[in-house]
C-alpha cells in the first residue's frame, strides 16, 4: 500500500478520478459517459503527442516544433486533397506521417550532426514550418467542404461508443509501451538519457538516437497533422498554434523528467489525460477564461517542484563510518 | 599474452598524457597497474575502452592487432571495466544495468525480461550477493553497485576485466568478498587490470605489476620480485626537475583555525590551524574529501558540525558571501565549470566578484574596472590581446590566471587553491608558483590542495594529508619524504 501511494502514476491516477468525481458534484451533465468520452476524444491528439514528445525528453531534449510540423503536414495533404479528392485516405495519412517523419528528421540532423543546440534548432523549425505553411497555402484556408467526403468520414468512425481518435491514441500508446519498456531501443533511450557518458561506455550511438527520436516525435505530429485537420474540418495557417506547450506539459505532469531517462508511458497518458480533463472541465464548471489559463499554469508549476523534490539524488559518500 | 600494448602514446594540449607505454597482460593473471594521479593510468584505461584513441602504437589481443576505435568495440573484443566513477544508470534497475546494451531478445524482437531476471538471479547468486533484480541502482550501495558491474562483465562474457579502484570505498568486509570474487574470475580465466591506491592489497592479490609515473612506463615485473616501499619509490621516485620557487618568508602567528569540523557521510574530526603568511598543503587521494572540507569552508557547502576562527573569532559562513567577506576565497579545481565564465571578456572575468564595489548606485563605473584588471594583469602577467578577448580563448595557464585575478580583486587574506596546476604546462605552472610566493610575501595566507607531490614538497610549509574523509596527519614539510606521505594517503 504505502509502495503503491509513492507511486506517481498511481497517485496520477486517483487525481484524475478525485478531479471526476469533484467536476460531477459541481455539473452532473460532465460525468455522464458521453461527455466523458467527449473529453478522450478531445484529448487524444495530446496523448499521441505527449507520447513522442516523451521519446525526445528521454533523451535530455525537447521539440518545440510539433505543433508547427502538425500544422504544416496536415495543411500539405488537405490542399493535395483538394487537387486529387479521389485519392483513397489512407494515402493521404501515409504522406502526412512521411511529411512529418521527414521534417522530424531534419531537427534531428541539425542537432545531432550539425551540433545545432535542440533549443536552438527546434525554435528555428517551429517558425521556419509555421512560415512555410503561410508560403504553401498563400495565407488561405481550406474549408470543410472542399476536403472530400472519405477524407472526413473515418474521423466520425465510432467503435464501442468510443470515436476513432481515441482508438488511435490506444494503439499509440500501445506501441509507445511496447517499444519504450520491451525494445532494446527504448530500454537504450532510458539509458542514454539517465547516463549519457555511461552510454557511450556501452555502445550507444548518442547521434543515431537523437535522430530516431526526432524521427518518431515528427512521425507522430505528421499523423496528427492529419487527425487535426480532419477533426475540425479545417486546415489553416492559425491550427495547433502553441500546441506544443500544452504537450510538454502533459509530458511533465505526467512525470517525465526534463533532466532525462525518468519517466512512464502510463504516467505521461495520464498526464496528457489530467492536462486534458482541466482543459474540458473548467468552462464546464464555469470558470472564466483567465483563470483557466492560470490553473493550468499553477498544476504545471507544482508537478515540476513535486518532480525536482523527488529527483535530488544523494550526496555521494566518501567517508566510511 | 592476453593483451599487449606497444608502444602507446597519447597526448592533449599541452601535455603528454601517455609516452611510448608498453604493457603486457597474460591470461589467467591479475596485473596491478600503479601511478600516483595522473600517472596516466585512466587514459591507459580510456584507450582500452575506445574512449580514446592513442595518437602513436598498437594494441594486439591474443596476437592480432586490433583497432579500438569506440567503446562498442571494446566490448566486442571481450573487455569490461568497472570505473572508479559512476558509469551506470541511477534509475534503471540491477538486471537491466547488467544486461544494458546486451538485452535477450525474444524471436518476436522484443525483450525477454523473465529470461534476464532468471540470468540476473542466477548471476547475483554464484556472487552470493544479496540483490534483488529489479532494485533501482540509485538504491544500492558502492559494494553492491560494484557487484553489479562485475555482473555486467560477465554478462559480456569479457575476458580482460578491468577494476579501476574497485575498493576505494568499501569496507573490510565488503574488500574481502570482492577479492574472493576477483580470485574466481581469475580461476575462471579472466584476466584482470587492477588499478589501486592501496600497495598492501596490490601485494595481496596481484601477480604482476606495472608502474607509470608522468605518463611513461617506470617498471614491469612479478609482485614476488618486489615489495611495498620499493613500490612507492616507483611511483615517487621522480627526479624534481620542475622549479619550486619557494620565497623564504618570515611565518607569523596563527591567524585561522578549524574546530571538529564534520559533515555527515564527507569529513568528520577535521582540526588544522593556518598561520599568516603560510602556504598549507592537503594531500590526499581524489575522493579522500579535501575539496568537500575547503568547499565547505567556502560555504558551498554547509556543515553538520563545527567551528571556524579567524583572528581568534568564531565566524559564521553560510554562503560563499560570508566567506568572501572575510576574506576567504576559493579557487575550484573544475575552472572551466566553476570558476570562470568562458564566453565573458577577460576584463569583465577579473571584475566579476567585486562588481558592487565598482559601481556607483547601481552603475557599473568601467574606469575603475578597467582601474583593476590592467593592475592584475600586469602583477600576473596574463597573456591578453585586447580586453574583449573571451577567456575561453586564452591557454590554461592564463585562464588559471584569470580566475586569480578575480579572486585577488577581493583582496583575500586567505587563499584556497583546488589543483592550481592541473592541467597546465610546466612554464605556467612555475608562474603560478612563484606568484604564490609573492602573495605570501604580502601577507596572505594560502592553503593549497594538490594531488602532486613535488609540489606540496616544494612549494609548502606544512602538508595536511587526508584519507577517507579524516586527517590522518599533519607534516612539517622538510622533515617528511614522499615515502611517508604516500602511505599516509593511502591509509597505512
Amino acid at each position: 500500500m504505502i509502495k503503491l501511494l509513492k507511486n506517481r502514476d498511481f497517485i496520477l491516477f486517483a487525481i484524475i478520478i478525485f478531479g471526476v468525481i469533484l467536476i460531477g458534484f459541481a455539473n452532473p451533465f460532465f460525468v455522464k459517459p458521453s461527455s466523458l468520452s467527449d473529453v478522450l476524444t478531445d484529448t487524444s491528439i495530446l496523448i499521441i503527442l505527449a507520447l513522442s514528445q516523451m521519446v525526445v525528453i528521454l533523451i535530455r531534449a525537447i521539440d518545440l516544433s510539433v505543433a508547427s510540423n502538425l500544422a504544416l503536414s496536415g495543411m500539405l495533404i488537405s490542399l493535395l486533397s483538394t487537387v486529387y479528392p479521389e485519392l483513397p485516405v489512407i494515402f493521404f495519412i501515409l504522406l502526412s506521417c512521411l511529411i512529418g517523419t521527414f521534417l522530424g528528421i531534419l531537427n534531428g540532423v541539425s542537432i545531432a550532426i550539425l551540433k545545432v543546440p535542440f533549443i536552438v534548432t527546434t525554435l528555428g523549425t517551429l517558425s521556419i514550418y509555421r512560415g512555410l505553411i503561410y508560403f504553401v497555402s498563400d495565407g488561405k484556408q481550406v474549408y470543410s467542404h472542399e476536403f472530400s467526403e472519405s477524407f472526413l468520414a473515418l474521423i466520425h468512425y465510432k467503435f464501442l461508443s468510443l470515436s476513432f481518435l481515441f482508438w488511435v491514441a490506444i494503439a499509440v500508446f500501445i506501441i509507445m509501451y511496447l517499444l519504450l519498456n520491451h525494445t532494446k531501443f527504448g530500454r537504450n533511450l532510458y539509458a542514454l538519457g539517465g547516463n549519457p557518458e555511461a552510454a557511450k561506455y556501452i555502445g550507444i550511438n548518442e547521434n543515431k538516437y537523437i535522430i530516431l527520436a526526432y524521427s518518431i516525435s515528427g512521425f507522430f505530429a505528421g499523423l496528427c497533422g492529419y487527425l487535426w485537420v480532419a477533426r475540425y474540418s479545417v486546415a489553416s495557417t492559425q491550427i495547433a498554434i502553441g500546441f506544443e506547450l500544452t504537450v510538454i506539459s502533459a509530458c511533465v505532469v505526467g512525470g517525465i523528467s526534463v533532466m532525462g531517462g525518468v519517466g512512464t508511458v502510463v504516467g505521461c497518458t495520464l498526464g496528457a489525460l489530467l492536462i486534458g480533463l482541466i482543459r474540458n472541465a473548467l468552462p464546464a464548471v464555469d470558470i472564466s477564461q483567465f483563470w483557466q489559463l492560470a490553473i493550468s499554469g499553477a498544476i504545471i508549476l507544482i508537478a515540476i517542484i513535486i518532480n525536482t523534490k523527488t529527483e535530488q539524488r544523494k550526496d555521494k559518500t566518501i567517508m566510511v563510518e | 599474452m592476453k593483451l599487449e600494448l606497444k608502444k602507446i602514446s597519447k597526448f592533449f594540449p599541452g601535455i603528454k598524457a601517455l609516452q611510448n607505454v608498453n604493457f603486457q597482460l597474460k591470461e589467467n593473471s591479475i596485473h596491478a597497474l600503479l601511478g600516483e594521479n595522473g600517472a596516466g593510468k585512466s587514459t591507459l584505461v580510456k584507450i582500452l575502452c575506445g574512449v580514446y584513441q592513442p595518437d602513436e602504437g598498437s594494441i594486439y589481443i591474443e596476437k592480432k592487432q586490433k583497432n579500438i576505435s569506440n567503446p562498442a568495440t571494446s566490448l566486442e573484443l571481450g573487455i569490461s571495466a568497472i570505473h572508479q566513477e559512476s558509469v551506470m544508470f541511477d534509475e534503471l534497475s540491477v538486471m537491466e544495468n547488467i544486461f544494458i546494451g546486451n538485452h535477450i531478445i525474444k524471436s518476436n524482437k522484443l525483450v525477454d525480461w523473465s529470461a534476464m531476471e532468471k540470468k540476473t538471479k542466477e548471476l547475483l547468486g554464484n556472487l552470493e550477493a544479496d540483490i534483488k533484480p529489479d532494485e533501482k541502482i540509485k538504491d544500492l550501495s558502492i559494494a553492491q553497485r560494484h557487484i553489479v558491474q562485475i555482473s555486467r562483465s560477465l554478462v559480456h562474457d569479457a575476458d580482460i576485466v578491468i577494476m579501476d579502484e574497485p575498493t576505494a570505498s568499501l569496507s573490510q568486509k565488503e574488500i574481502d568478498e570482492l577479492y574472493s570474487i576477483i580470485r574466481n574470475l581469475k580461476k575462471n580465466n579472466k584476466s584482470i587490470i587492477f588499478i589501486s591506491h592501496k600497495l598492501d592489497e596490490v601485494l595481496e592479490v596481484c601477480d604482476e605489476f606495472t608502474v607509470l609515473r608522468d605518463g611513461e612506463l617506470i617498471k614491469t615485473d612479478l609482485i614476488a620480485n618486489t615489495n611495498k616501499d620499493q613500490l612507492v619509490t616507483y611511483m615517487v621516485g621522480r627526479e624534481i626537475n620542475q622549479i619550486f620557487p619557494k620565497k623564504l618568508v618570515h611565518i607569523e602567528d596563527e591567524i585561522f583555525n578549524i574546530k571538529n569540523f564534520y559533515k555527515k557521510t564527507q569529513f568528520k574530526n577535521i582540526n588544522f590551524s593556518l598561520r599568516k603568511k603560510e602556504i598549507l598543503g592537503f594531500y590526499g587521494l581524489v575522493g579522500s574529501g579535501r575539496s568537500e572540507v575547503m568547499k565547505t569552508i567556502f560555504g558551498i557547502n554547509k556543515f553538520d558540525e563545527g567551528e571556524i576562527n579567524f583572528n581568534n573569532k568564531k565566524i559564521t559562513i553560510n554562503k560563499p558571501k560570508d566567506a568572501i567577506k572575510n576574506g576567504i576565497v576559493y579557487l575550484s579545481e573544475e575552472r572551466q565549470n566553476l570558476g570562470m565564465a568562458g564566453l565573458m571578456s577577460v576584463k569583465d572575468n577579473i571584475n566579476m566578484a567585486i562588481m558592487d564595489k565598482n559601481s556607483d548606485y547601481l552603475i557599473l563605473d568601467k574606469l575603475k574596472d578597467l582601474q583593476n584588471a590592467s593592475e592584475l594583469q600586469e602583477k600576473l602577467n596574463i597573456k591578453v590581446s585586447y580586453w574583449s578577448q573571451l577567456a575561453q580563448s586564452l591557454s590554461g595557464g592564463n585562464q588559471q590566471k584569470t580566475v586569480i585575478a578575480k579572486w585577488l580583486s577581493t583582496k583575500p587574506k586567505i587563499l584556497i587553491l583546488d589543483e592550481p596546476t592541473k592541467g597546465i604546462d610546466v612554464k605556467s605552472k612555475s608562474a603560478v608558483h612563484e606568484f604564490m610566493g609573492e602573495l605570501v610575501d604580502t601577507g596572505m595566507s594560502i592553503i593549497m590542495i594538490s594531488s602532486e607531490l613535488p609540489e606540496i614538497l616544494g612549494m609548502c610549509d606544512r602538508v595536511v594529508v587526508m584519507y577517507k574523509g579524516l586527517i590522518k596527519d599533519i607534516l612539517e614539510v622538510p622533515n617528511t619524504s614522499s615515502e611517508e606521505i604516500v602511505k599516509l594517503a593511502s591509509g597505512e
